[in-house]
């Protein structure tokens, strides 16, 4: 926090949008909340029904890429401040789970040895068969968008 | 005692590695916790124009390598 009442990330990245989105929440903003919660929720239930390697499928990812990318370059949310910095000691563990987990999927992509060394792909793959399953992971890549773009 | 199948292996290994993530994150969120949390580390990361690209770039992969393909 600065001398001057702002943190970094309003100096850096200050928000454009009329106002905060994490004021108090009124009817109307948790009815618009449940209707835009609703209509990512059916864009996820179509998407998930389109073929694999299908124009639909690539538009159905196209879209939500363009749309945040916009919004995160044009009009930026209030981004939740990030830290000036982080713990050197609590980070390692994070470098090493993530470089154990890229280091396998490496490993498993070299040997290319379907099914005894499975990429992470392969395994996460037929999980999201199921359309409802794989329903939920797209509207949680959304939400998980719509979260980065705010940070 | 019959030799453990390599397929066996490479997934307790996947297992591994994403249980312990959990774990680092659920350790993360306790009070006081030196270790940060997805968000703070990401947030860390994207505080550059070019870190903010690369990890949307890197979250629009995701999407088109899990759902699109």
């Amino acid at each position: 926090m600065a001398t001057d009442g702002t943190t970094t990330a309003q100096r850096d990245h200050p928000g454009r949008w009329p106002r905060p989105l994490t004021g108090p929440r009124r009817p109307a903003h948790l009815a618009l909340l449940a209707l835009v919660g609703a209509g990512l929720a059916v864009y996820s239930w179509v998407i998930a029904g389109t073929a694999p390697f299908s124009r639909g499928a690539l538009i159905g990812v196209v879209i939500p890429g363009a749309v945040l990318g916009t919004i995160a370059l044009v009009r930026p949310p209030e981004r939740i401040p990030p830290p000036e910095q982080l713990d050197v000691t609590g980070m390692s563990y994070w470098v090493i789970c993530l470089a154990a987990f890229f280091e396998w999927e490496a490993s498993a992509w070299r040997d290319s040895s379907w099914p005894w060394h499975p990429s992470f792909t392969n395994l996460i793959g037929p999980l999201l068969e199921p359309h409802l399953i794989k329903s939920a992971a797209i509207l949680v890549w959304l939400l998980a968008g719509w979260a980065l773009v705010r940070r | 005692m019959p030799p453990i199948p390599t397929r066996t292996i490479t997934i307790i290994g996947f297992a591994v590695a994403v249980v312990a993530m959990v774990v680092l994150e659920i350790l993360a969120r306790r009070p006081g916790s030196r270790i940060p949390t997805v968000g703070e580390w990401l947030g860390y990361l994207m505080r550059p124009k070019l870190g903010r690209v690369l990890v949307l770039v890197g979250w629009w992969w995701l999407g088109w390598h899990y759902f699109a393909r």
